[in-house]
């Protein structure tokens, strides 16, 4: 018992933190949650380091300690901490801001728990901590935009969990237990094999935004205050994907499952970016983006158990889609919701115009910054599992990717049409925190890129 | 000893550097760093030609551990075929950054993106792993990008985003033909040099990772019919962008063309030896009957480019298809001694019609007449340059068509007729020089100004390497013979 705790130290901080920052937020001393949450994160953080290199499980086997899970929290801890950031540079000084850092810290949590899940209870336990502290977050401004968008969430996601719990009932009728371990016994039982997988990826699917079961995201995210939006495009959806991942490889390789993830993947890259192609809210586009960015996430899963690469690419793939996903939101809250607002900041806002130029670029995979090299690994692991054809649309969706983000780039760099006419005065926030929280995203995007090593190494 | 590829190579990215540190720096100073810079890159690579290159392999080499869990690393060098490339884009840089002195219109922008293609083109053909020519290749594509949006002409922004998705849609197949490159060697790596030492793939495999590379460097180089961002490009970009993009961008094409398609899926290379060669033809008679039908002076010498890089393939593809080594070898010394002398010709026709737009503000052949007595130093230039480009000889683009059309003769002999290809551009620049230079000078530009000292720099080693390359051809091919020489595949 005492070992299963030590190996928990990480979750247990980010538990204790958000304890305490309740408590504060009782106390109505918002500043104090921030003070603790946000050393609370690193310190989580910095205690994961020891682990790096486990391979373990505690509690009989229902929480992995393993590459994924200790990895799943050296990238969300700190990418929680600077959705944290960007949830005080624009909700500061707010009613209720410090039930933000702590619901903030409930769906990281939650996430964690995906990431490491070793047992179909874990799945649910996280989908639902995950999911219910973002319901609330959604709907935090309390205006209708955001009521609307948080009810769609909630009920899409008590459908979509219902449907996996359903399905989930028949892999425990199939194999006597919970345990994701015990998956290997389905092999002589196909269909309740299959029936359990979808549910998986019904539940699953909608947290990581999949096609079809992504229709939440562009409204939750447009109705959600723009840090909000940027958290849950990163940690939740991370969790997702890295629970999917301990689903796979656990799962026998008769069920077809590699096709029916392809398959997917195919719909929500295309699907994603071809929804992109057309929006002219910013926060849509990139809502949509994020939907097209998860269905590369599944070139790795797909190859999980085929090949070496997996893992590593979409451990490298997390990083650097955590960094320049979240690096692309802080410019739009530092600028605007619209298209619009994007016109000549290229010749007004120098430094921030190039910044979103490098978070585009890395998002559709240009060397040499972290999108290219997570994307590279992550076509690299699909062919080394035999799914060239994958890797081919994936690469022909680059292309379509090219042209949704450099709808962003070219207005940067165009001059204002109509003289005269004032730019749109953006939604005031910090601006200090929200150029704080871009440059580290900056520096992470290029730094991944040029020394995704320092991620790999420890993975060999 | 002294890492002088590395050098050389980071060289214009530490003077980006300093510009951006610079950033209330005056329009002089920046442009000062950059000539600076440039001519300092001039000089590592003239200290890499000094330090030649080995009979068989790569010399020169310098390695730096990356990405070991993956076999991928920092590794630079250069044989006979990248040596010569990475000083033509030395000497080309340089004489750019004297030509762009005038730039006033965000200076520090202009410099930083231009150092910055300056060391992704050297990078390009020095590189010798493949994620790193891959980084090197893509970054071109966006400093390139935003130069041609950034300063070029009217329509620039649709050409722009026209040559970058265009572009980077052609290079993305490369991508797979690398991951499939990587996957088949064993252990895995990236080391573009165990590559050629022992291609990876056989097969399908090799068929279609050649099919892959073929269309990413049929479009970068560029090949009928893949050909139509180019004069779209040409037309929108600034001279000093087109200089850039003609000179050296294009070489990514037919140096990758050799680099990889060739060297590393040899065997599925020679089988469609044939096929690669009909395309160069058709590219090289086609690109010659376009510039006949053009009007403006640089959609005619954009479209002359297709024709020159038509003949480059032509060479390529019967040095792979020729059994005897001297014939392979003779295909290859005209292929790459092309390379240069179009770089160094197109170079300084691209900014002759760039000075000639500076005065008119026009490129419209049939609004010039009788330039020659109006402004002769300029005038002359351009005839000079242009019979370089039509291929007189004693100039610089003579003794590498000849040896490519003497190779062909004894491997293909039907294929000479890409030699029409030189007839037909002989026809149009003397009808260009006709309508242009000679004749009466019109009214409308008496007043115009012959060459100042500043174009005088930039055009003047032009001309005198086009010279110097057609009299002297050997001083390239010395270089270029001992790698061509040793070529196994």
């Amino acid at each position: 018992m005492a070992r299963d705790l030590a190996l928990l130290i990480p979750e247990i901080i980010v538990l204790l933190t958000t304890v305490f920052a309740l408590v504060a937020e009782m106390l109505r001393l918002p500043r104090i949650a921030l003070a603790v949450t946000l050393p609370g994160l690193l310190l989580a953080t910095a205690m994961t380091l020891p682990l790096l290199g486990a391979d373990t499980s505690v509690f009989g086997g229902t929480y992995r300690i393993d590459t994924l899970s200790v990895w799943a929290k050296l990238i969300l801890l700190p990418a929680t901490a600077l959705s944290i950031l960007l949830a005080r540079a624009e909700l500061g000084g707010s009613d209720r801001e410090g039930t933000v850092y702590v619901l903030i810290n409930l769906v990281t949590l939650g996430s964690l728990v995906l990431a490491g899940a070793g047992d179909t209870m874990l799945l649910v336990l996280g989908i639902l901590l995950s999911g219910l502290g973002s319901f609330a977050l959604v709907a935090y401004p309390r205006n209708n935009a955001a009521t609307e968008a948080a009810m769609k969430f909630f009920v899409f996601a008590s459908v979509t969990g219902a449907i996996m719990i359903f399905g989930l009932s028949y892999w425990f009728g199939g194999t006597g237990s919970t345990l994701l371990s015990e998956l290997s016994r389905l092999d002589t039982m196909p269909v309740v094999a299959s029936i359990g997988l979808v549910a998986v990826i019904v539940g699953l699917g909608y947290k990581a935004s999949l096609v079809p079961f992504h229709f939440w995201a562009p409204d939750a995210y447009e109705g959600a205050p723009v840090s909000i939006a940027a958290y849950m495009s990163v940690v939740p959806k991370i969790g997702a994907i890295l629970a999917l991942a301990q689903v796979v490889r656990d799962l026998p390789v008769n069920t077809g499952w590699q096709l029916v993830i392809a398959v997917v993947s195919v719909l929500t890259m295309t699907y994603g970016y071809l929804a992109a192609l057309v929006q002219h809210n910013i926060v849509r586009l990139l809502a949509y983006s994020s939907v097209a960015q998860a269905g590369y996430f599944l070139l790795g899963i797909v190859a999980v158990g085929a090949s070496p690469l997996a893992f590593k690419s979409i451990i490298v793939f997390s990083a650097a889609y955590a960094a320049m996903n979240l690096g692309a939101f802080a410019v739009v809250m530092g600028t605007g919701r619209t298209l619009d607002t994007f016109t000549d900041i290229g010749h007004k806002k120098v430094a921030m115009a190039v910044a979103m130029v490098v978070f585009l670029l890395s998002l559709a995979g240009v060397p040499p910054l972290a999108g290219f090299v997570g994307k590279f690994m992550l076509f690299g692991a699909s062919i080394d599992a035999g799914f060239t054809w994958l890797a081919v649309v994936a690469i022909l969706n680059s292309v379509l990717s090219l042209a949704v983000y450099l709808r962003v780039v070219v207005p940067m760099y165009q001059r204002r049409a109509v003289a005269g006419k004032p730019a749109p005065v953006p939604t005031p926030v910090s601006m200090p925190l929200v150029r704080l929280t871009w440059v580290i995203a900056l520096v992470l995007t290029l730094g991944i890129g040029l020394a995704a090593q320092g991620l790999l190494g420890p993975l060999v | 000893m002294l890492p002088i590829v590395s050098i050389t190579l980071f060289l214009p990215l530490v003077g980006a550097l300093l510009v951006i540190m610079l950033r209330k720096a005056p329009a002089q100073a920046v442009h000062a760093i950059g000539i600076v810079t440039s001519g300092l890159t001039l000089a590592g690579a003239m200290w890499m030609w000094s330090r030649g290159v080995n009979e068989a392999g790569f010399a020169q080499l310098e390695q730096v551990d990356w990405m070991p869990a993956i076999g991928a690393a920092y590794r630079v060098g250069v044989d006979g075929i990248s040596l010569p490339l990475v000083l033509l884009s030395a000497v080309l840089f340089f004489l750019t950054f004297i030509y762009s002195a005038k730039v006033r219109e965000r200076p520090h922008a202009y410099v930083i993106l231009m150092l910055l293609l300056e060391t992704a083109s050297i990078g390009t053909f020095t590189a010798l792993d493949a994620i790193l020519f891959y980084v090197f290749f893509e970054v071109s594509l966006v400093s390139m990008y935003f130069m041609i949006a950034g300063w070029g002409h009217e329509d620039r922004q649709r050409a722009a985003l026209m040559f970058f998705i265009y572009t980077l849609l052609g290079s993305l197949p490369l991508l797979l033909a690398i991951l499939g490159l990587y996957l088949g060697s064993d252990p895995h790596t990236f080391d573009m040099r165990v590559w050629i030492e022992k291609p990876p793939l056989s097969g399908t495999a090799a068929t279609l990772a050649l099919v892959a590379m073929l269309f990413t460097f049929a479009v970068k180089i560029p090949v009928f019919p893949f050909h139509t961002w180019l004069p779209a490009a040409h037309v929108q970009a600034p001279a000093a962008g087109s200089v850039i993009l003609a000179g050296i961008m294009l070489k990514f094409g037919t140096y990758g063309l050799v680099r990889f398609a060739l060297q590393m899926t040899p065997d599925a290379f020679r089988d469609a030896g044939i096929v690669i060669l009909t395309f160069g033809v058709i590219a090289a008679i086609y690109g010659a009957f376009a510039a006949l039908a053009q009007s403006d002076l640089k959609r005619l010498v954009a479209y002359t480019s297709v024709n020159h890089m038509g003949y480059i393939v032509v060479g390529v593809a019967i040095s792979a298809l020729a059994i005897d080594p001297a014939v392979r070898a003779t295909a290859m010394d005209g292929s790459v001694l092309q390379m240069v002398s179009h770089g160094l010709v197109t170079g300084a026709l691209f900014f002759l019609v760039g000075m000639l737009q500076d005065r008119a503000h026009t490129r419209e052949m049939d609004r010039f007449s009788g330039l020659l007595k109006v402004v002769p130093v300029l005038g002359w230039s351009f005839v000079l340059a242009a019979f370089a480009s039509l291929g007189l000889p004693g100039l610089a683009h003579f003794p590498a068509e000849f040896q490519i059309f003497l190779a062909t003769l004894r491997v293909e002999p039907v294929a000479v007729i890409v030699v029409l290809g030189i007839v037909i551009t002989a026809g149009l620049y003397l009808r260009a020089i006709g309508k242009v230079f000679l004749g009466e000078p019109r009214e409308q530009w008496a007043g115009m100004s012959d060459l100042n000292t500043r174009e005088l720099l930039t055009l003047g080693p032009l001309l005198i390497l086009i010279i110097v390359v057609g009299i002297a051809p050997a001083l390239v091919l010395d270089i270029v013979h001992k790698t061509t020489a040793a070529l196994q595949f």
